[in-house]
Parts: C-alpha cells; sequence; structure tokens
C-alpha cells in the first residue's frame, strides 16, 4: 500500500525543481492559488519565532522577493513537521517542496552555519552517519541481539524482508534496545528478513534540508546502489525518516520498492501477535504520532493498534494528538540544531510535547522512532513531573509482552 | 393537416434563396444560384427574392404550390435556428406536410463570413445542391403533442419548496408537496433571526407554512418520501411512501394532550430538530409552529412500539378523537403530474471532519446551526446563549469558512457562512455581552444590504481577525475551567493570536446532501463533481434541470441565501406553470424508432441512451425506443451495427444525400 | 481576407473541401455567432446540420472521404456540456477508433478533426477553420474519387487479365 510504484503521486516534485523554476510546476500552480489565510503560520510550531512565516514565503515568492526571505534565518526554524502542509486549504507542499527549497538557499548563503548542524551534515557525508561513528561498525549492535539477525551480504540468498536499520538505531544505546526489539519480534513472526549490516548507510532524509542537492544525492545514489544489489521484496525501516525519504523522495532517482514503517508493518501482523504477548504490562501509555509515519503517510489507527494489543496497556490521548500532533522538534535538521535554538531563546519543542504528555498522568510515552525516544527523554529530565514517566517506542513494548514459545 | 404520401408520386422541388436586402445578395450572386439550381432534375421553380421571411415571400411558396403542384421546399436563407419555423408553416399552409422542408443556411454560414464573391456563390450552389438532393428524401412527419397531467409535484418542504408551492396552489394548480420530516420548514425554521435584515425567521417563515398547512390546492405529505419514479415530461408517474407516525392525520387535532400524558413525564430522547441540544418524548412535535400540527410518535423509542407494554396513557388522554393508531403501516400513494420541482436543500459540514477544530472533542465547540437553536427564543435554551456547563460566556470565537475553501472538506465557497457569522456575532454580542472574535479569511459580503451589515456589525466592536484558525485547544494554564484556546495567525499584522475563549462557533459550510443521492437517480438528474444538482444552463435556464419538466430551486442546486432561494422557487413555479398550463405540449419529431426486422438484439445501443428511453423486449428478443422519451440525439443511431435505427429527420440516407450534394463535382457554365 | 486569398494561391487553383459535422446546440449556433459578429473566415468548409455530435456515424466521415472531402472536421460541446448528457463522449471514442484505422490507411492525421466549440465561441469556429484549411492546403488534394477510379480500374485489368489468360487455358485445351 505504501508502494510508490502504484501511487505516483507520492513523490514530491520533478527533480531539478528549484526556486526559480517552482512556479512554473504543477506544485508551483497551487503556490499561485494560495489565498493567504495564514493556517500555515498559524500552526507552525515555531510560527512565534519566524520573521517569514511560510505564508509570508509566498507572499514574497508571488512578488519576486524571495531574496529578502533568503538572508533571513526563518526557515532554519522549520522541523519539517508538515503540519502546515497538512491542514493547508490549498493543498500547497509546503514541507515537500517549497520550505526545504528555501531551507537550502538560506543555508547557502548564511555566513555561518550552526555548528552542530555543519559537524553533523560533514559528519554524514564522511562516514553515512551523522554521528561520525566509523561505519565499520555499523552492524555491531547485532551482537546484542538475542535473537539472530542475517546480513545480506553473508546469507546471499533473497529475503522477504530488507530491514533498513538506520544510523540512530544502530549506534546509539537507546536506539540498538528497540533494533534488538524488532530482531525478536521479527523472529516470533517467522518474518524472513535480513539486514545490509555495514554496507548500510544513512538514508538521508534529515539532510532532506539539503535534498536537492549534495549530500542526499550521494546518500541516495549509494544506497541505491546496494538495494540493487540483493533481492528482496520490501524494505521495512524502524526509522520515520528513513521511511519518509524512501517513499516520497527516492523515486525521484527510480526508486521503486515497496517500503514499510516497521509500526505500519507490524500492525498488518497483529493477529498473529496478539496470541503471543502474554506478559500483561498493566501501563497506562499515551502515543505520541511521529510526523513523518503520522501526518505524512497518514497512519496514525497503526501504533495504538498495537498498543491495544498488549494485555493490560491503557492507552490515553494527550490534547494535540494524531493529525494535530505536536513535533518533537527533531526533523529537517532541529535535531541538529537545539543549540542554535536555545541561543534564539526558543522553547525546545520535545519540553512542549512532553508537558501534555504528563498532563495525561500516563507511565509511557509511546512513540515510533528512533528520535523521539532521545529527545523525549532528554526533555522528561528538565521538566519536572510528580509521577514518574518513560518513553518507549511502541516496538520495545511489544517486545516486552512478547513470550517466545 | 399533414397530407398523407401519395406513393410514388413525383419529386417537385421549389427552391428560392433569399436577398436578405443585401445582406446575403451583395455577396452571394443569387440570381447564379437560382438558374444553377433550376437547372438540377426534379426541380421545377427556381428563383430569388428579396425578402423570404416577409409575407410576400411565404405567399410566393403558398401560391407556387398550388400552381406547380410542388411537394418539397427548399428555402436558402439565413440560419434555420432563425427561421426555420416560419417557412415551415408556410410549407404547411400551401398544403404539404411542413417536414417536406429544408432550409439553407447563406448568410450565417456564408454571406456574411466570406467576401469574395465567386467562391461564396459556389459554396451557397453546393450547399443548396445538397439541400435539394435531401429534401427529396424527406418523409411527413408529425409535430407531436403530448397532453400534460396539470398536477405538479414538490419534493422538499424548506422555504424553497414552501414558496413553489404556495405560487403554483395560488395559481389554481394541484401541487403534492413531499417532506422527509415530521414537519416543513428546512432550515429556515431553526433560524432565530435572518441577516441581513435581522427579521425573525419565524416571523416570515411560520404564515408561509401555515398558508401550505391549509391551502386546499395543496396535498401535503411529510414524513414521507419518494421511492419511484416512472414517465417523461406531462406524464410523471411517482410513487410516495408515507412512513407511520402512528396518528392520524385527520382525526389528530393537534392539541398535544397526548404528550403532556406520555409515560415519560420528563422528555428523555435526544430531540433531532434540536440537533440533539435538548430532549424530547417518544410522542412529539418538532416545534411549536410545525406544519402539520400533528403528533408523532417515534417508533425506536415508544415502549409500545418497542414492547406492546404500555399503559397507553397517551390513548387514554386523545379518547374520543381516536387519533393514536399503533397499527398504522407504512402507505404507498401513486401520483401522475406533469412537472416536478426539487428542492431538497442541503445538508450542513460536518465539523468533526477538521480534527483540529476539537469539534465533539470540546463540548464548548459548537456549530453554527447549534447557536442558532440556542439563540432562538423557542430553542432549547429559550434563547439564553450559555457555555455547556451553564456559564455565561465572557469572549467568544466564531470561525468562518469551516468545511469551505479547503481542499481537504470542500473547495466551493458556501456563500452564506460569513453573513451569517455576522449575524451571529451581532446577536450573541447582544444577548450576552460577551467579545466576539471573528476569524475570516475574506470576508465575503456582496448583495443588496450586506456590505451595510457588515458595517453595522464592525461597528458595534466585534473583533475581526484576518485568519484562518489553524489550533483550538484547552488552555494549558487552566485546563479545568474549560477556557479554550483559538490560535491563528493574524494575516495582516503577521502574529500569532493565540485568544482564549469560553466557546468556539464553528460557521459550517453548506454541502450536497448525501441522501440526495437517491433524488438524483430517481429523476435522472445531472450534479457536478461537488454533488449539487446540475442546472441547464448557468444563466439562461438556471432553474431547468436537463430533464424537460423537472426543475430545481434552492440550496439543492448550490449553496445560496434565503432571497436568492425564493426568487429561485418562483422562478422555478413560473417555468413548471409554463408547462402544465398548455394542456399538451409540441415536440420536434425528430425521435428514433428500430426497424424491428433488421434489430438483431445486441443490444450495444441500451446503455447509450442518457433518457434510458431504450428497453429490450426479451420476448421478441429486440430492442425498443420509447419515443416519449426519446429526446432525438441520434446517438443510438451512429452505433447501431446492424444499422436498424432510424432517427426522423435526420435519416442516414438523408444525411449521405446531403454529402453527396455537397461534393458533387460542379460543372462550370 | 487574408485567408481567403491565400486559400486561392498557390497548389495550382485547388483548394481544399471540408466537409464539417456541427452539432445544432454549441457549435452550429457557434457557426451563427461568427456570421453575426461578421468574422471572416475561408470559405472551404460546408457544414451539416446534426442534432448532437454523437449522430456522427463514422461512415458520414468516410462517405465524405470517398465523395471527394479533403478533410473532415467535426464540432461537438465541451465536455460535460452536451445537450444529450454525454453524446459528445460517445463521439469522441469512435472518432479516437476510426481516427486510427485512418492512420493505418493512410490518411494523414490533420485531415480528420474534432473540436469541442460551445455556443459563445463564434472565435474558435473562425481559427480551427483557418487552421484546418491552412494545414490540408499544405497536404494537398486527398483524392479518394481518383483514387477509386484508379483501383477500380486496377481491378477492371486484372480481371481482364484472368478472363484471358483463362480465355488461353480453354483455347490451348
Ligand atoms: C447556520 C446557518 C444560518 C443561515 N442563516 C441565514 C440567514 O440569516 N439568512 C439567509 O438568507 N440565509 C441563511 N442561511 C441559508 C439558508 O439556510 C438557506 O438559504 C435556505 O435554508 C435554503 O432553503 P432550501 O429550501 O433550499 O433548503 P432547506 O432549508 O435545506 O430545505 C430542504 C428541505 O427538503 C427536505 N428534504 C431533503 N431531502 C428530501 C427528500 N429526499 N425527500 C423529501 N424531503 C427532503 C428537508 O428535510 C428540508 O425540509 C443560513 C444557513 C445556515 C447553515
Ligand atoms: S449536443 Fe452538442 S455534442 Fe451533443
Amino acid at each position: 500500500m505504501i508502494s510508490t510504484v502504484e501511487h505516483p503521486e507520492l513523490t514530491v516534485c520533478k527533480l531539478g525543481t528549484n526556486l526559480d523554476n517552482l512556479l512554473e510546476q504543477p506544485e508551483g500552480q497551487r503556490i499561485l492559488s494560495c489565498i493567504q489565510c495564514g493556517t500555515c503560520a498559524g500552526t507552525c510550531p515555531y510560527g512565534d519565532y519566524m520573521e517569514y512565516s511560510p505564508r509570508k514565503i509566498i507572499a514574497m515568492l508571488r512578488r519576486g522577493m524571495i531574496d529578502e526571505v533568503l538572508q533571513s534565518d526563518s526557515m532554519l526554524k522549520c522541523v519539517a513537521c508538515y503540519s502546515c502542509m497538512i491542514k493547508c486549504p490549498r493543498g500547497i507542499k509546503l514541507s515537500d517542496v517549497l520550505l526545504p527549497l528555501v531551507k537550502e538557499q538560506t543555508l547557502i548563503r548564511a555566513k555561518e552555519m550552526p555548528a552542530e548542524l555543519q559537524h553533523s551534515l560533514q559528519n554524514t557525508l564522511r562516514y553515512g552517519n551523522p554521528m561520525g561513528e566509523s561505519s565499520r561498525k555499523r552492524a555491531a549492535w547485532t551482537a546484542k541481539s538475542k535473537a539472530p539477525v542475517p546480513i545480506m551480504s553473508e546469507i546471499k540468498r533473497p529475503v522477504d524482508v530488507l530491514w533498513f536499520v538506520e544510523c540512530y538505531t544502530s549506534f546509539y544505546n537507546r536506539g540498538q534496545d528497540n533494533s534488538c526489539a524488532v530482531a525478536r519480534l521479527f523472529n516470533a513472526l517467522g518474518i524472513d528478513f535480513a539486514i545490509l549490516g555495514n554496507e548500510e548507510k544513512c538514508a538521508g532524509d534529515c539532510g532532506q534540508l539539503t535534498w536537492e542537492s549534495g549530500l542526499f544525492e550521494t546518500l541516495t545514489d549509494y544506497n541505491m546502489v546496494i538495494f540493487k544489489k540483493y533481492k528482496f521484496n520490501k524494505i521495512v525501516t524502524g526509522d520515520p525518516h528513513a521511511f519518509n525519504a524512501f517513499r516520497i523522495r527516492y523515486p525521484m532517482y527510480g526508486f521503486d520498492y515497496e517500503v514499510w514503517h516497521t509500526t505500519p508493518f507490524l500492525a498488518e501482523y497483529v493477529d498473529k501477535l496478539k496470541p503471543k504477548l502474554k506478559k500483561p504490562l498493566n501501563l497506562t501509555v499515551t502515543y505520541h504520532d511521529s510526523c513523518c509515519i503520522g501526518r505524512r503517510a497518514g497512519f496514525y489507527d497503526e501504533g495504538r493498534t498495537l498498543l491495544k494489543a498488549i494485555p493490560g496497556v491503557k492507552i490515553v490521548e494527550m490534547v494535540h494528538n494524531r493529525m494535530n500532533s505536536i513535533c518533537c522538534g527533531g526533523g529537517g535538521g532541529g535535531m541538529w540544531l537545539d543549540t542554535y535554538f536555545k541561543q534564539k531563546d526558543m522553547e525546545r519543542l520535545s519540553e512542549r510535547r512532553v508537558k501534555e504528555a504528563i498532563a495525561t498522568g500516563a507511565d509511557v510515552l509511546a512513540v515510533s522512532c528512533p528520535y523521539e525516544i532521545y529527545r523525549f527523554e532528554d526533555a522528561l529530565k528538565t521538566i519536572p513531573h510528580e509521577k514518574p514517566m518513560v518513553v518507549r517506542d511502541v516496538v520495545e513494548l511489544l517486545a516486552e509482552s512478547l513470550v517466545e514459545e | 393537416m399533414p397530407t398523407t404520401p401519395i406513393k410514388n408520386e413525383p419529386v417537385k422541388i421549389g427552391y428560392y434563396i433569399c436577398h436578405c436586402g443585401t445582406n446575403i445578395a451583395s455577396v452571394i450572386d443569387v440570381d447564379a444560384v437560382a438558374k444553377y439550381i433550376s437547372k438540377l432534375p426534379n426541380v421545377v421553380v427556381s428563383r430569388n427574392y428579396k425578402y423570404m421571411c416577409s409575407d410576400p415571400g411565404q405567399k410566393l411558396i403558398e401560391d407556387d404550390i398550388a400552381k406547380y403542384q410542388l411537394n418539397r421546399i427548399v428555402v436558402a436563407a439565413c440560419s434555420p435556428l432563425l427561421h426555420e419555423t416560419t417557412f415551415r408553416n408556410a410549407t404547411r399552409k400551401g398544403g404539404l406536410n411542413p417536414f417536406y422542408f429544408q432550409m439553407v443556411n447563406v448568410r450565417e454560414h456564408n454571406a456574411w463570413v466570406h467576401s469574395d464573391r465567386e467562391q461564396a456563390t459556389r459554396k451557397a450552389i453546393e450547399l443548396s445542391r445538397a439541400a435539394v438532393e435531401r429534401v427529396s428524401l424527406h418523409k411527413p412527419l408529425e409535430i407531436r403533442k403530448l397532453p400534460i397531467n396539470p398536477n405538479v409535484l414538490i419534493v422538499g418542504g424548506g422555504i424553497a419548496g414552501i414558496h413553489a408551492a404556495l405560487v403554483l396552489a395560488n395559481a389554481g394548480k394541484h401541487v403534492y408537496l413531499v417532506e422527509r420530516e415530521p414537519t416543513i420548514g428546512g432550515h429556515m425554521a431553526k433560524f432565530d433571526k435572518t441577516f441581513p435584515t435581522l427579521d425573525c425567521a419565524a416571523c416570515v417563515l411560520t404564515p408561509k407554512m401555515a398558508a401550505v398547512g391549509k391551502h386546499p390546492n395543496i396535498t401535503l405529505w411529510t414524513y414521507s418520501d419518494v421511492v419511484k419514479v416512472d414517465g417523461y415530461v406531462g406524464n410523471y408517474k411517482v410513487t410516495v411512501r408515507r412512513r407511520p407516525r402512528y396518528v392520524i392525520e385527520e382525526l389528530c387535532t393537534g392539541c398535544l394532550e397526548c404528550i403532556d400524558a406520555c409515560i415519560y413525564k420528563e422528555p428523555k430522547f435526544s430531540d433531532e430538530f434540536n440537533l440533539g441540544l435538548g430532549k424530547r418524548k417518544p410522542v412529539y412535535i418538532p416545534f411549536a409552529q410545525a406544519i402539520p400540527s400533528i403528533a408523532t410518535i417515534d417508533a425506536n423509542t415508544c415502549i409500545e412500539l418497542k414492547t406492546g407494554k404500555c399503559k397507553k396513557t397517551c390513548v387514554d388522554a386523545c379518547g374520543d378523537r381516536k387519533a393514536i393508531d399503533f397499527k398504522q403501516k407504512e402507505e404507498l400513494k401513486e401520483i401522475t403530474v406533469g412537472a416536478v420541482i426539487i428542492t431538497t436543500g442541503f445538508k450542513t459540514f460536518d465539523a468533526r471532519r477538521i480534527l483540529y477544530y476539537g469539534y465533539g472533542v470540546y463540548p464548548n465547540v459548537i456549530t453554527s446551526l447549534e447557536a442558532e437553536r440556542l439563540l432562538n427564543a423557542a430553542g432549547p435554551t429559550s434563547g439564553e446563549f450559555l457555555t455547556r456547563d451553564g456559564r455565561k460566556p465572557k469572549q467568544i470565537a466564531i470561525i468562518h469558512c469551516v468545511g469551505s475553501r479547503d481542499e481537504n472538506t470542500n473547495k466551493w465557497c458556501s456563500r452564506v457562512c460569513c453573513l451569517y457569522s455576522l449575524k451571529l456575532a451581532h446577536l450573541i454580542h447582544e444577548r450576552t455581552e460577551a467579545e466576539v472574535f471573528n476569524f475570516y479569511i475574506d470576508m465575503r459580503t456582496p448583495g443588496k444590504s450586506m456590505e451595510e451589515f457588515y458595517n453595522r456589525v464592525a461597528e458595534e466592536g466585534v473583533n475581526f481577525v484576518r485568519g484562518r484558525v489553524a489550533d483550538i485547544y484547552p488552555d494549558p494554564s487552566d485546563g479545568s475551567t474549560g477556557h479554550l484556546v483559538v490560535q491563528a495567525e493574524d494575516t495582516l499584522l503577521g502574529k500569532i493570536l493565540k485568544v482564549p475563549v469560553d466557546m468556539v462557533v464553528l460557521s459550517v459550510g453548506l454541502e450536497p446532501d448525501p441522501a440526495s443521492e437517491n433524488i438524483r437517480k430517481m429523476f435522472n438528474l445531472s450534479c457536478g463533481s461537488e454533488g449539487w444538482f446540475l442546472e441547464r444552463h448557468p444563466k439562461l435556464a438556471p432553474v431547468s434541470s436537463f430533464n424537460e419538466g423537472i426543475f430545481i430551486a434552492g440550496c439543492c442546486q448550490g449553496p445560496k441565501d434565503i432571497p436568492d432561494t425564493v426568487a429561485q422557487a418562483g422562478a422555478a413555479a413560473a417555468e413548471a406553470f409554463s408547462i402544465i398550463d398548455l394542456g399538451n405540449i409540441e415536440i420536434e419529431p425528430n425521435t428514433a424508432y428500430i426497424i424491428e426486422s433488421e434489430c438483431s438484439g445486441c443490444k450495444s445501443c441500451i446503455p447509450l441512451c442518457p433518457y434510458s428511453a431504450i428497453s429490450f423486449d426479451t420476448e421478441k428478443h429486440k430492442s425498443v425506443i420509447n419515443e416519449a422519451l426519446c429526446k432525438g440525439c441520434g446517438t443510438c443511431v451512429a452505433a447501431c451495427p446492424s444499422g436498424s435505427i432510424v432517427q426522423n429527420l435526420f435519416e442516414d440516407e438523408e444525411i449521405i444525400s446531403e454529402i453527396n450534394g455537397l461534393l458533387e463535382p460542379i460543372e462550370v457554365k | 481576407m487574408e485567408n481567403e486569398n491565400k486559400n486561392k494561391s498557390g497548389n495550382g487553383n485547388w483548394s481544399p473541401r471540408i466537409v464539417a459535422f456541427f452539432c445544432n446546440w454549441c457549435t452550429y449556433t457557434a457557426a451563427d455567432l461568427a456570421g453575426v459578429s461578421r468574422m471572416k473566415y475561408a470559405p472551404n468548409t460546408r457544414i451539416i446540420r446534426l442534432m448532437c455530435s454523437g449522430r456522427v456515424d463514422p461512415q458520414f466521415i468516410l462517405e465524405a472521404l470517398a465523395r471527394g472531402a479533403d478533410g473532415v472536421l467535426i464540432g461537438g460541446c465541451h465536455p460535460g456540456d452536451c445537450h444529450y448528457v454525454e453524446g459528445n463522449y460517445k463521439c469522441l471514442r469512435r472518432f479516437r477508433m476510426l481516427k486510427r484505422m485512418l492512420v493505418d490507411m493512410g490518411i494523414e492525421d490533420k485531415r480528420v478533426r474534432l473540436e469541442w466549440i460551445s455556443a459563445a465561441e463564434g472565435e474558435k469556429v473562425k481559427r480551427v477553420v483557418n487552421e484546418m484549411v491552412a494545414e490540408i492546403q499544405e497536404l494537398g488534394p486527398l483524392g479518394i474519387p481518383k483514387k477509386f477510379e484508379e483501383w477500380d480500374k486496377e481491378i477492371e485489368d486484372l480481371k481482364h487479365e484472368i478472363e484471358n489468360k483463362e480465355k488461353e487455358e480453354v483455347a490451348k485445351q
């Protein structure tokens, strides 16, 4: 259902679209139809802090005054949360096309790139992951996994599922917990899968801010070559950003595999999984809809369906949920702009989100994205709360309840 | 009138080319044309004349018919769309069947668009020769006359249906008014005041409703639906289902004693008329001035109807009147009508579809229609406008364009929301003294007195914010008190506003009622991609449908306010009147028929007909065309693989002879 | 005016003959409008009025070409505007099929054309007719009747040949 082969409309735009030719493209014609209603600015989590809100950017673009916008750092504050895009009454592809283009040009013109961001992008280019870890250690986490994790280059046979692990889930401690959980669930469900191991490199979605040029294309080219090396039926990834990149950007470069994120993928197996979830957890859980699988892809129920399958789990909702969910602030490069945002005296979105989670009185803040674990756990350290709260990926909770025969 | 053709009678053609003053003659050598035509086979008379359409011109044709025993006439002049009828009449007056005539367009299609005399003359000759060849094959035809049933059916008893019904009934025509709810009145009956005049809706509406209820020429069937439609203009056969209301209409006096006496001492069930804001009993009338003023018993909640074990205190209260009948069954009524007016109105947008406005989640987010009920003195709160928890609101937001102008929901502008939002702002401000914020995208107030109304409301101190609301959520600082924050960009200031309010009114748009899809199918109406019924022509036939004798009026055709609705209803009534008052209608005999012996029974024509005029005779294994339904487009004729369908006036042979006549090489003399 | 003159010049004295089938409700009315507005266009079309473009039988088109037309123009209401709901779609479908066949038969694509022209588009009648005349002028005569004659002659010759052969054989025996 997510295959871009069947849904060519999922791809964002024609390759080679830039700010100069945008208004001549179909996406640009939508921009010409903008009624300046301000929904985008009103819903933007950082709308308060932007000199040029998306609405103003459109107005400036249409007046031929976009250069003025590029002098401002407004677009660095865009966390690519898709909130403006999903609510836009004119269906303008803001987060897909316009805003990344503006962001890219802003960065090109910036006198100084925020150091943390620059560092991460350089790492990604050099090592294939933003944290600058050795690419030879990418598969090292598998040693931690109790369940077997086959590697494509070793098993030398076609598989059903190519599991694209991604960076945070390979290198970070808490991310590795996530990966181990997925490995257990895949094994328990008898899924025929393998990973790319050390051959894998970052999918590059958060180089979304540079998607049109250099870095993203380097990564795309690299990964496409690796994909062609092996035979598999579909790609599954636990990282919503990789999922997003494969789903809407890679097709511009000829990618046409069926692609899933683990949450909706596992939700397809819920009937098979449920009898194996024997250990009751007795927890009140609130579920955070991540931007790329929620708003951008429309998977709202899947995470909740999986949580409901766990005995003893009670779901409570935050004020902003589903399409109205508040971003953790990590998208579009936000992951590496925390220091910059702090300098600008901006509220951390992860903190704003965590406050809502705390207000529900839940024990667990459940997520579907490895960025969020890291961001929310961090935010919980600074936001005072009486009742203890932990952050868990849905797959971690499933694995915790799983009892293998 | 029509002369029977004499078999093998030799064809004798009279040909006339008109000068049209100098309009034609200055470009075309009419003399040369007439001369050329005179030499063609079967042409007995060939003339040119200054004004063929004048009386002497027509007389010329009549006289020639008598003098030369002509039996075919060709006139080359202006467009047939202008004078075909004139010359057909002249042909008829001369004693011939009027369809023994063919017209050639040498003015609009020739003299007026060309200036080269030689070329134009040549073209006139070729066109005339084609007509001469064609007319020889013409058959005598009869203008069809169909009798018309003088009654009219109106479906939907909103203000549109009510107005149309009264116009026709006052003109002495009999009207059947079918309404699905227990009362007529539609949306208007729910409002407190109406923009821009702020006159009370009930004061203008209820007298009209009462007039419908007691009009001798109106048969009012409420709680009823149309279930079947057959026939054609002048003769529609319609079946109406009357659902049981378990009260005999003729016997009920509208005293409402049964309601008081109901075993349920207090109203307990959600009241549909008040959109669930109030409660009603199983036996109820929707509102005090409902028409007909008759109680209805709801089978889903009445104990007797559900279990058969009620004390039936209502029956006791009714006493000798004996109006309550628990055994009432649904009734099917068959009626015949000459014309139909569809006035099924609209439905309001379901605000739940825009998740971020929190309708259905936050009790103090209400729709505009609910606001109308709360403001209505006869409404569930007797006109008190309070929050759900009974507080008097201090700040209120009214959000325009909810479910309008939005690619994600409905793309169109609903046209009345800006204005009724202004009305609500005024009324709420007046009743509660609350501070009101109207969030709008563009303020649309076209129409007579509308801008003045906007001006007035602005002067009253309502806050207008230009920006579409992006988020509504409980005030995080005091979640418990039910305050909500409305977040939007004030696009004129370029600032994000977070306005704390006690209540939010969502000005929901108007959309086609999905239930009317059924009506659309039964009456074979067209609709645009949005689902509004399509008028035949947006400017020149705004209340006609594509089906003869079926008209549309009011909001089922598209969003509009009450004045426009009433204007359309009046127009539809006049159009219907102009059909039924004639007694019969004349129809161009260009219908198609099937030569039974040649039909192979392949059925390929059947799905092609947009009017379902073709059916299949399973016994004979042949297709049959119902001439009364056929509109004469000829699509089936062109598609018939065995060539067994013939279209009168446009037979294959006639057209081919025309082609032939056009192309025969010209001998230049 | 200009167009008219152009049509006479070039390619000897030959100028194309085009048969047009216009629906009564839109395109025929548009042609009337062109007249009322005194627009000038090439005099090469001969319009046949039908109630709807859905009435256009492919046979009519073939017939016109066979009898010497150099091109055929069909005019109907715009999609969604057909007076008979969807006669124009039916026409379009047939037109597409016929067109493929004609091209296979070596009849140039530009000779047969379908246009949606609403009752308000007198200007479009003028434009389309002028364009088409210019294009066909370029292509030259189609001359099917002449070809028919040639083919008839060929067949006739063939018949003679066979007959002669048979005769010869009979003679041999
Ligand atoms: C909140 C709100 C406030 C408004 N305020 C104003 C105002 O102040 N001034 C103004 O000019 N306009 C106002 N309008 C617009 C006004 O409501 C419409 O112009 C008017 O109601 C249209 O009347 P109608 O008869 O076409 O449709 P409706 O009022 O919708 O009536 C249609 C009727 O047909 C019946 N029906 C539907 N389907 C069937 C069926 N299949 N069989 C039988 N019966 C059927 C329905 O039950 C209903 O009784 C407002 C609209 C809204 C939503
Ligand atoms: S009536 Fe014009 S195309 Fe059908």
